[in-house]
């Protein structure tokens, strides 16, 4: 695994990509400053720490890209996406305008602070509004690929930033925006992940082997636009599907995937999720994912409950 | 090179001015929907804008050396279509379709379908961040564009008013020009509302004028320096919502009424 951690590689591309476009703008509300000094320094007069006031730099964000700028706009996921999300709505989308979200602390990557600031609702929100993009991508590559290859088109793209990763090393020329990853080959069954819920899909497969389940594992980083081949063609040969995922049942990448393959016959479904409820408990991240049944003793046994297998 | 057409261009201001207000009750009529008050309480400060101050290109909106105007409080858009339509950015037929369908012109603007408006606004509390933003990327870009966006004293309850404020200010954004619209409607809900105090404790240079005055108006815009960097200035702009017709001025039941036949000859004759 990677001992880089992913918000360290955001503010490396940014200061990789900020010296290459003088274009490139970042406004964050007041975290990460720290690691985004390098590009502040290096690309004077484009970085803007705003304050508390995600609204508000939503809206600014979108004045950057009506100027002709590239904006980045960051900070943590529920005052970016939760409490901005009319800001994305009107600004950005209705304005048909670009831009780039970078959030942290997603889901419940900061499980100690409690439900204020877990956001495991984003992709739904953010599957609502037109012209949004939504990559997440869990390791230092695979993050500096898809900024690089969508922070200047012409749609919002959000990249939401785990504080966790898979543990699997991709090679740049493997990960394309809006293209899936087959990660592993099988015949029974089709474990769909996102995020860094790869690690739990991987040891699933490896436990669903040893009692003769043969399992395909597909990694989807890029949620939208999704990779709707590539679901297709697995589940319509192994005929079961189970979707992990750290969001809330309800609009996640599940719903898509039941979405699909909605005209394949005889489809057995099983979601690996958050229920759509408060996480009110504390502990860590790891305890989150365990008490989730996000790992991989959770998901073989979700494999055995529901497909019996 | 900035084109300034100015349709009727002889008459007074305040002849002007009359028939764009009766241009406003015209097309609230014919389109059946409109805020006409709220049009009213704005429509010599965006006249004065279109006529004196900002520098634009009717045949090419998106001229890159042009000032931007932007209406925050997008319920008042009748006052800037007129003016659109006064001066050469939106046809005859664009202001005859008004609120129709397949026309381009509804009860908020449409940023992507009619020219010259620069903002999509209708949800009060967008537009000053907007601007804010569009202000700070010309900064960026070393442009010299002057920025002015137009909000409401109701929509100043929004917190974001005083979010764009604050750091507005504390970056410097010299090129902004605030103009609110004080005609009093914030007060009917929250009545301590002393809006110059409030802008001057957020370290903006306040001007506060009479927002139908002539004389007013060129002072305070004429007195703005609008340097790269340095302190931005707000207008606070003291209006009377539904001016020029007294049954419309005031804050009540005209916000969003359309006039009958009968009330539409009385306002018409209140304007003659």
């Amino acid at each position: 695994m990677s001992q880089k951690q992913v918000r360290q590689q955001f503010a490396d591309t940014m200061l990789a990509v900020g010296q290459e476009d003088p274009e490139l703008v970042v406004m964050v509300g007041d975290i990460s400053h720290g690691v985004l000094q390098p590009f502040a320094k290096a690309c004077p007069g484009r970085y803007y720490n705003a304050g508390i006031l995600e609204p508000t730099m939503m809206s600014m964000g979108a004045g950057l890209a009506r100027a002709g700028l590239f904006p980045v706009i960051h900070t943590i996921a529920p005052f970016l996406i939760e409490r901005a999300f009319e800001q994305i709505k009107l600004d950005f989308c209705y304005h048909r305008l670009h831009g780039n979200i970078v959030t942290v602390g997603s889901a419940f990557d900061y499980a100690y602070l409690g439900c204020t600031h877990h956001c495991y609702g984003d992709f739904a929100l953010l599957k609502t509004l037109e012209g949004v993009q939504i990559a997440y991508p869990s390791t230092p590559i695979e993050f500096d690929t898809l900024f690089r290859q969508a922070y200047r088109n012409s749609a919002v793209t959000v990249y939401r930033v785990p504080g966790s990763q898979h543990g699997v090393e991709f090679i740049a020329k493997d990960i394309r925006f809006g293209k899936g990853i087959k990660v592993a080959d099988g015949r029974d069954v089709t474990l769909i992940a996102t995020g860094p819920q790869l690690k739990a899909a991987l040891g699933a497969r490896s436990l669903l082997a040893a009692r003769s389940c043969d399992a395909e594992v597909l990694y989807i980083h890029t949620i939208r636009p999704l990779d709707e081949e590539l679901i297709l063609s697995s589940v319509s040969k192994t005929g079961h599907v189970v979707v992990i995922e750290e969001h809330m049942r309800s609009g996640g990448l599940g719903d898509d995937v039941l979405r699909v393959t909605r005209g394949l016959s005889s489809v057995k479904y099983a979601s690996a999720s958050i229920p759509d409820t408060f996480v009110r408990a504390y502990g860590s991240y790891e305890d989150h994912c365990e008490m989730l049944g996000l790992c991989p003793t959770g998901v073989a046994a979700l494999v055995q409950s529901e497909f019996a297998r | 090179m900035a084109q300034l057409i100015s349709k009727g261009s002889g008459k007074s201001r305040e002849t002007l001015n009359r028939d764009l207000r009766c241009k406003i009750v015209d097309m609230a009529v014919a389109g059946n929907n409109g805020h006409i008050p709220s049009a009213f309480s704005i429509l010599d400060i965006v006249s004065h804008l279109y006529a004196n101050v900002l520098k634009y290109d009717p045949r090419n909106p998106e001229w890159t050396e042009r000032d931007f105007f932007i209406l925050s409080k997008g319920h008042g858009c009748l006052a800037l279509y007129v003016n659109l339509h006064r001066h050469g950015f939106i046809t005859d037929e664009d202001v005859a379709q008004f609120c129709r369908k397949g026309g381009i012109l509804g009860e908020h603007p449409d940023f992507n379908k009619v020219p010259g408006a620069e903002a999509s606004s209708g949800s009060l509390g967008h537009g000053f961040s907007y601007a804010v933003g569009i202000a700070l990327g010309h900064r960026i870009k070393g442009a010299k564009n002057r920025i002015f966006v137009l909000v409401g004293d109701g929509e100043s309850h929004e917190g974001t008013v005083w979010e764009a404020a604050h750091v507005a200010r504390n970056l410097e954004l010299g090129q902004l020009c605030v103009v609110v619209d004080w005609n009093q409607s914030g007060m009917q809900l929250l009545p301590h509302d002393d809006l110059p105090a409030k802008w001057k404790a957020f370290g903006w240079h306040t001007l506060v004028i009479d927002g139908h005055d002539n004389g007013d108006l060129k002072m305070a815009f004429d007195s703005v320096r609008f340097a790269s960097r340095g302190i931005p200035t707000v207008i606070i702009a003291k209006t009377v919502k539904g001016k020029g017709v007294p049954m419309l001025e005031g804050h009540g039941m005209w916000h969003h009424r359309i006039p009958n036949a009968e009330e539409y000859a009385k306002i018409m004759e209140a304007l003659s």
